[in-house]
């Protein structure tokens, strides 16, 4: 008994990987796990009996959560456009446009891919439509297998890192730092690593010419100002809706939440205005919203109450303990950090990373003086190879249905390999250079520093905080939602 | 058996209907949320009452939807072990799950919120802030969530039973339809075939 007590800890943290391997829904099992070890505890003398009633305010907490509203709107945006086609008609035209260059169509998907990403916060299918549209034209034109289905695979996952991502909103929710923010820090490494993927289709093109042959002239339907004419109109949609929600959030002119809900107001009407919209796609986005935000929720409240007896028994000071230990310092804690999600990410997927995992790593990295934004941007990057890794990869597992059967599915798994790699690189890039992460300004992440140092008031001044609104360049604009909301506050009280 | 069966059907259909229901709010906290967006830009004029609506709305949905998305079978798993066995095996899994998993945290978070609800009605708890809502709906809504999600529980568990005993198929099978990723697939290339044509 004396070394239950004295372990309780790492016995839960234990029992939780085997309540998790059961294969009953990981919100509920992460509950039980918490309610069989608050009950043990009970008994053994070491909690309190009253330690679950602080439970009901807690999940109070979570339906009054802003910055969680952000989830329904971005799924539900990208469910709309997906299904009204916009992939497709991107697809056409720019595989048309990059056709032509040797490994014009792998990029034309990269590009492709980080459009989309950049308009929506899921990694839909987007793997989907470019697995179905792309994929037979690759073949058709003689490029590799795994190439193929590789860079389509890794284009579908840049929604993950590129904001308005779903991991980020949650990423930011649980290190408790604002949403936009988060967006920014993510922006550049977002595009570094589209950039790699480009710089990987480049060496091929010149090592390995027959793995990615350009267009031949036949193949190409429009030339000239008629293709460019198309180009045109078929940017305009995305980059109106990139402008929509990344625009006004970077400008600080709109919250997260806000940009969402208008993004997804666009995409209906988008949509509406291209005759795609029918009733069936309008109910099957809903539904599908709806059950994303039930089951993302629940794995929320689940780890609610796993995390709240866990804390109870010292847990946080024991994980706390096992990670400043280790040797190297920060940049220890950061490699093992790093090992531990890459090798999770097998088994789990991102939801259950960040919703269990990253408070556990959060307050850790906070006392080692490592920047919060930095480090969720720097797991963001980390999760996304979660659903490239071969078995279990939602990607693979989505282009795998798609494929056809010429393409065995060990094709798919090789193919994927390069671009886990290029994430490995793209997570060393960011430990080497920390600066790839940038957002808000100095005297904005000095203020950050010094709140959660428990310094003094949180010096927002008005002036800065309007002047926001305006003319401030992005990258520079001085605002945070949180800021914000504090504002917003203070005024409701002067009213009251 | 038979009796049991039937509840497990009325369990369903009841859930199916809630979840249906509540899926339009989805698109009723897009509008107001974006209305109130525009309407804040435009005017530079907010509501409390339309900002809490929103929260209000997100919280009805994930919490009415928990026991459609259970019915489904949608809550998120890992199945690297348990999707290795067989379908009774993982009915077993299901059954285990939801008498020892499921229903306790059910159980205790019913328990726990129905007095808070019940305070909140009595005393007409509003919202903190000026102009805001009332409370006692969106926290009513909680214990709401969670009965239907018992409910739901416990028609899984009949499902599971009567499929040991070989009453009825495999609940876990995939929907008989094909699932919105095979639709859109096929839409593509439907579409795709009449360009070409």
């Amino acid at each position: 008994m004396e070394w239950v007590i004295a372990n309780m800890a790492p016995l839960m943290f234990g029992a939780l990987i085997l309540f998790l391997l059961f294969g009953y829904p990981v919100a509920f099992a992460l509950a039980a796990n918490g309610i069989a070890f608050g009950l043990l505890g009970i008994q053994l003398g070491l909690l309190q009996p009253a330690i679950f009633q602080a439970l009901p305010e807690r999940i109070f907490g979570i339906m009054a959560n802003d910055t969680l509203l952000a989830i329904p709107f971005f799924t539900f945006m990208g469910l709309v456009l997906e299904r009204s086609g916009m992939a497709e008609d991107l697809l056409d035209t720019i595989g048309q446009l990059f056709g032509p260059m040797r490994g014009g169509l792998a990029y034309a998907v990269i590009f492709v891919g980080a459009l989309l990403a950049a308009t929506t916060g899921v990694v839909a299918a987007s793997v989907i439509s470019m697995g179905l549209i792309s994929l037979p034209i690759m073949m058709r034109y003689g490029y590799d297998k795994r190439l193929a289905s590789g860079v389509i695979a890794a284009s579908g996952t840049l929604a993950q890192i590129i904001p308005p991502s779903l991991v980020l909103i949650i990423m930011a929710d649980q290190l408790g730092r604002s949403v936009g923010d988060m967006y920014e820090g993510a922006f550049v490494p977002g595009l570094v690593l589209t950039g790699l993927y480009f710089g990987y289709v480049a060496i091929l093109s010149i090592i390995k010419p027959k793995s990615c042959p350009a267009l031949p002239l036949e193949a190409r339907s429009l030339r000239g100002g008629k293709l460019m004419l198309r180009v045109v109109t078929t940017l305009v949609p995305p980059l109106v809706l990139i402008f929509l929600v990344l625009g006004t959030i970077f400008l600080g002119i709109a919250t997260p939440t806000e940009g969402g809900a208008m993004g997804a107001a666009g995409a209906l009407i988008l949509a509406v205005v291209r005759q795609r919209l029918s009733w069936k796609l309008l109910k099957q986005a809903m539904e599908t919203t709806g059950k994303l935000s039930s089951f993302v929720v629940f794995i929320l409240v689940g780890s609610t109450v796993f995390g709240l007896v866990f804390r109870a028994v010292n847990g946080d000071l024991w994980v706390e303990h096992l990670l400043t230990s280790l040797p190297g310092g920060k940049l220890g804690f950061l490699i093992v950090v790093n090992l531990l999600v890459f090798f999770l990410a097998f088994f789990l997927d991102f939801f259950e990373l960040s919703f269990i995992i990253v408070p556990l790593l959060g307050p850790v990295a906070d006392k080692l003086g490592i920047d919060l934004i930095w480090f969720g941007v720097l797991l963001g990057v980390n999760m996304q190879t979660s659903f490239m890794h071969p078995p279990f990869g939602f990607a693979l597992f989505y282009l795998r249905s798609v494929a056809p059967a010429s393409i065995k599915t060990t094709d798919i798994y090789w193919g994927a390999i390069p671009f886990v790699c290029i994430q490995i690189i793209m997570v060393a890039l960011i430990i080497i250079f920390p600066n790839l992460v940038s957002y808000g300004d100095e005297a904005q992440r000095e203020a950050t520093r010094l709140e959660q140092e428990g310094g003094g008031a949180l010096p927002v001044d008005l002036d800065t905080l309007m002047k926001g609104d305006g003319d401030a360049k992005p990258g520079e604009a001085p605002k945070s939602d949180d800021a914000d909301n504090d504002l917003l506050k203070r005024f409701q009280q002067d009213n009251k | 058996m038979t009796l049991l069966l039937k509840l497990s059907q009325l369990i369903d259909a009841l859930n199916e209907r809630v979840g249906r229901a509540a899926f339009w709010l989805v698109l009723a906290m897009t509008i107001i949320c974006a209305g109130n967006a525009v309407v804040r830009f435009a005017f530079n004029y907010s509501s409390n009452g339309l900002l809490e609506i929103q929260w209000y709305l997100f919280a009805a949905v994930f919490l009415l939807c928990a026991a459609y998305t259970l019915q489904k079978n949608e809550h998120v798993r890992i199945d690297v072990v348990a999707g290795r066995f067989s379908p009774k095996g993982q009915a077993v899994i299901d059954i285990i799950g939801t008498l020892f998993f499921l229903l306790p945290m059910v159980v205790l978070v019913l328990s726990l919120s129905l007095p808070l609800v019940k305070e909140s009605f009595h005393i007409g708890e509003m919202s903190a802030n000026a102009g805001g809502l009332i409370r006692w709906p969106v926290k009513a809504l909680l214990p709401i969530g969670f009965t239907l999600l018992a409910l739901q529980g416990v028609s899984e568990l009949i499902k599971r039973i009567a499929f040991l005993a070989g009453r009825i198929g495999d609940p876990n099978a995939k929907d008989k339809g094909p699932s919105a990723e095979e639709e859109l697939a096929a839409a593509i290339a439907a579409s795709k075939a009449k360009e070409d044509k």
